[in-house]
């Protein structure tokens, strides 16, 4: 179904003052374009009670945002956007590097990434048994001792490089192992057949 | 899915329910909100309170009194369950995206009991692993191994037999027909040896007529061996040619709703792979099962008889044998396993690199892409040289390992034939049945792993089989005459019920009214369409046809006075007199003339080679958009339906073929209720009432004057069409100077 001609600005016109208007509409397709930099010193982020956080733009406040990795695999530390949380996800800013805010804010950030991403870094393999087409992971992680199970025929191993994979199980969750030769011969015999 | 898990006691303790609070939902969640691991935590919703439990402690508790909001956001790979206290968002739980449905389910069944609702959501998705010995499921509902503790799957499979007992019986007796033989023929060489062959005993014609016996025996194995075969893969055919049509059919009661909730092939898959994969099993499996099984325990006795000590000693090797043989198998497995992910590997890329020939040579990137194809298919060509130096040498030397029992056996028994305890002929009778125990054994261990892929696809194919169609005709159903009156009343749907489409709609229409759907794309005006059509059940609320509930019209009934007219329009492999045809396949050659003429298609139609015969669909006639628009329009008035159905009848089409679509529409709707969908509003404008529709409910009513005057959605949206078309007519004009 081709989209209707909703005019791509924010709230929904509920006025005669909110007309449709080409240029604001211009203005704002002009404005996207804009890569906005945000630093220590054009923003203030600030801890939310309910253990998020808000960011102040001289005039601009917004009580939540929602902190997304551009790079996620390949720079998971620089370039991150500053987005609303709400279904447009509209971006708000971008923060080019952690080194380009405050101490404290790059801290706050990091939290809100550990909370949006959770992939866990297997750390040792205890086991791999497959059958019947699955196979069936017990493993150590990061994040603690873990079993997953992953589908045998689909694509549920990807690598991100020569030695990096990203395993993605039968719910979707996804396991990463940054280097494979740093397993231990042992592991590397269970974990061969998916390399 | 389970949304309600039983809790343990400590974890009931804890939650200390009240003398009259019940359990609404209990799911576990499985990460604490830095990301570590939990286990035995459960999120507890009660009429009253929501309680998260955690690995034996109560962590945090919120009355529903208290509470705004109860939101499960997904994140990546991860969720969060989001509560509002006092305007405040706060994260009460986190979970990864083993749970991300069921929180879903869950928070929708919390908006619903903070709204003072008593209602429970519940889920029709299937668990991933089976709650019971933690295996993947392969996309059942029943876990295959636990239903086949209650007798499930043999019943199952003598149930698809049963049909063809004859055939069963006549292929069972030559299968055993086939074991007599093959245990025959050591027995008659021995006789050909000690009686005829040792010391020049027998005469030449005695051993003519031993040589004979073998060769009839042989010649007599062979037809057999090809009548087995005929009727195992007749059988296998006959019965997998039974379940495609049985599971055709089932697909096709089935509601939307069942192959909605599958991904896209899972179907199909069904359909074709797991009825062939029942066939093979006929034919590979099944038409020696009963001759290897009745070889291998009378070549046991046989060879207890003979010698006792000769056939304890063969037996010793058996489980050296079964290791070694599976030991191979599952290094030969993963090996190739790997060739053949590579394999994959070259074919993705070639066929990446020829569907994108044309963005390669465009940005010159023939080198680079080419060397890259020349590194996977050396990976490819390197891995599989491996594999057939493995085989060539390991094979040998594993068949030697394997058969090292039959070399024990004739030393042993040739010690004794010399002896003279033991006749040359008695030996290699007895090598003869060491050497076949040895042959089927590996047939034999691999047995399991083939029962188990027929488990599984008996199990899909049940699966849906057993699937009840959620949309039936009532008990007393009746037929009705539609005059066309459609109400809606407190109307609540959504594809997955914790996910609301269309919420609380109520809207009235009277016979014979046009109404005109208006709303952003994903706002659900093609839902309230496919309600119409009853081809989804309402979760809440009512939908009155003439006043009567249309759970209580028979459903083809029904079916039979709508007409519908969808963008995409679909034409059937066949004749344009089949495609108009197709809701009433009785109309007279008159009949369809008459509506090809009302939809403007009969001249279009004269004007093909052959006329109404002319074969269109896939691979047919090519037939532009509005042409095939204005056949399905035919199709719709063909029928005379009383309630009319356009979803974007119009989008795409040029200028002319839309006017003539148009007036065919004109004809088609007067005096029909009519629901329409259109993406340019202009093709609205006859519409007697237009109903915009925003935020899962009706946001706006009324004609296009009156919509326009309160400046509101529908104003909003009328204008933005406006401004865009000056734009386009500008650049135009620009573009033309």
């Amino acid at each position: 179904m081709p989209p209707m001609g909703r005019p791509p600005r924010g709230p929904r016109p509920d006025g005669p003052e909110e007309e449709f208007n080409l240029e604001q509409m211009e203005k704002e397709t002009e404005e996207m374009l804009k890569l906005r930099y945000l630093t220590k010193d054009n923003a203030v982020f600030e801890r939310t009670e309910g253990g998020f956080v808000s960011v102040r733009i001289g005039e601009e406040f917004h009580p939540r945002v929602q902190v997304v990795r551009m790079f996620p695999f390949s720079d998971p530390d620089q370039y991150i956007s500053i987005r609303t949380p709400d279904e447009r996800s509209k971006e708000i800013g971008i923060i080019e590097n952690m080194k380009q805010v405050s101490k404290e804010t790059a801290e706050m950030l990091r939290e809100q990434l550990a909370l949006r991403y959770f992939t866990p870094i297997i750390t040792k393999i205890i086991n791999i048994k497959d059958e019947y087409g699955y196979a069936y992971f017990d493993v150590v992680t990061d994040r603690g001792a873990c079993r997953f199970t992953i589908n045998m025929g689909g694509h549920s191993v990807v690598h991100l490089s020569e030695t990096r994979i990203l395993i993605s199980d039968i719910d979707e969750n996804r396991f990463e192992i940054p280097d494979v030769t740093k397993l231990t011969t042992k592991e590397l015999k269970k974990l061969d057949l998916f390399l | 899915m389970i949304l309600n898990f039983d809790l343990s006691k400590e974890n009931q303790q804890l939650l200390a329910l009240a003398p009259n609070e019940r359990i609404c939902y209990a799911v576990p969640y499985d990460i604490t909100a830095d990301g570590r691991f939990l286990s035995n935590s459960y999120a507890v919703v009660t009429d009253k309170r929501l309680v998260l439990l955690e690995e034996g402690t109560l962590r945090k508790q919120y009355l529903l009194s208290d509470c705004d909001k109860i939101d499960s956001e997904p994140q990546i790979d991860c969720g969060l369950l989001i509560v509002t206290v006092q305007g405040k968002e706060e994260i009460a739980a986190r979970f990864s995206a083993k749970h991300l449905a069921r929180f879903s389910y869950v928070a929708r069944g919390c908006t619903l009991l903070l709204e003072g609702s008593t209602k429970l959501v519940s889920s029709e998705e299937y668990e991933k692993t089976c709650p019971n010995c933690h295996r993947a499921l392969p996309g059942t509902r029943e876990c295959p191994h636990c239903a086949k503790k209650s007798g499930g799957f043999v019943h199952e499979f003598l149930s698809m037999l049963a049909p063809y007992k004859k055939q069963l019986a006549l292929i069972v007796f030559i299968m055993l027909l086939a074991a007599v033989i093959t245990l025959l023929n050591p027995e008659i060489q021995k006789h050909l040896i000690d009686d005829v062959l040792t010391d020049k005993k027998g005469t030449l014609s005695q051993a003519f007529f031993f040589l004979g016996m073998i060769f009839a025996l042989s010649l007599f194995m062979v037809i057999i061996n090809i009548s087995k075969a005929y009727l195992c893969s007749k059988l296998g055919s006959m019965i997998s040619m039974d379940l495609r049509a049985k599971l055709y059919h089932k697909i096709q009661v089935l509601s939307l709703s069942f192959i909605n909730d599958r991904r896209p092939g899972e179907l199909m898959n069904r359909v074709v792979r797991d009825t062939t994969r029942v066939k093979q099993f006929m034919e590979d499996v099944f038409c020696n099962l009963f001759t290897v099984c009745v070889i291998f325990i009378f070549d046991v006795v046989y060879m207890l008889i003979l010698d006792v000590k000769l056939a304890l000693m063969a037996f010793l090797f058996i489980p050296i044998s079964i290791f070694i043989s599976n030991a191979f198998r599952h290094n030969i497995h993963r090996r190739f396993h790997r060739q053949w992910q590579k394999n994959d590997d070259v074919n993705s890329s070639l066929q990446d690199v020829i569907s994108g020939m044309n963005v390669v040579k465009s940005y010159g990137k023939e080198e680079t892409e080419s060397k890259k194809f020349d590194e996977l298919s050396d990976d490819f060509a390197a891995v599989q040289r491996r594999n057939e130096t493995f085989w060539a040498i390991f094979y040998p030397l594993l068949s030697f390992t394997i058969g090292a029992g039959v070399y024990l056996i004739t030393y042993f028994g040739g010690v004794s034939v010399l002896n003279g305890t033991k006749t040359t002929g008695e030996l290699l009778q007895f090598i003869n049945y060491t050497s076949m125990l040895y042959m089927y054994l590996d047939w034999l261990t691999n047995l399991p792993r083939r029962l188990m892929d027929l488990v599984n696809s008996l199990e899909r194919i049940n699966d849906v089989m057993n699937q009840e169609p959620r949309i039936v005709d009532d008990k007393d159903a009746t037929d009705i005459d539609i005059r066309g009156a459609v109400e809606f009343k407190n109307a609540t749907f959504g594809y997955k019920s914790y996910k609301p489409v269309l919420e609380k709609i109520s809207l009235s229409v009277k016979p014979g009214e046009m109404i005109g759907l208006v709303g952003a794309s994903g706002t659900g005006k093609s839902t309230m369409i496919n309600l119409i059509m009853h081809l989804y059940e309402l979760d809440d609320g009512e939908l009155l046809i003439d006043g009567t509930d249309i759970k209580k019209i028979r459903l083809e009934n029904y079916h039979s006075q709508i007409g519908v007219v969808l963008q995409e329009t679909f034409l059937f492999s066949g004749t344009i007199l089949n495609n108009i045809r197709f809701a009433k396949p009785d109309a007279t050659y008159e009949e369809v003339i008459r509506a090809a003429k009302m939809a403007n298609a009969h001249d279009f139609i004269c004007r093909t080679p052959d006329g109404y015969n002319t074969y269109v669909g896939e691979r047919g006639f090519n037939l532009s958009g509005g042409e095939r628009q204005r056949i399905a329009i035919a199709r719709a008035i063909l029928n005379q339906p009383k309630l009319l159905i356009l979803d974007e009848a119009t989008a795409s089409l040029d200028t002319e073929s839309e006017y003539l679509i148009q007036k065919a529409l004109e004809r088609l709707t007067n005096g029909r209720t009519t629901f329409a969908i259109a993406h340019r509003l202009s093709t609205l404008k006859d519409a007697d009432r237009l109903v915009v529709i925003d935020g899962h409910s009706i946001a706006e009513i009324g004609t296009h004057n009156e919509l326009m005057e309160k400046q509101g959605i529908y104003y909003g949206l009328v204008t933005a069409q406006l401004e865009m078309q000056k734009v386009s007519n500008e650049e135009t004009a620009a573009a033309q100077a």
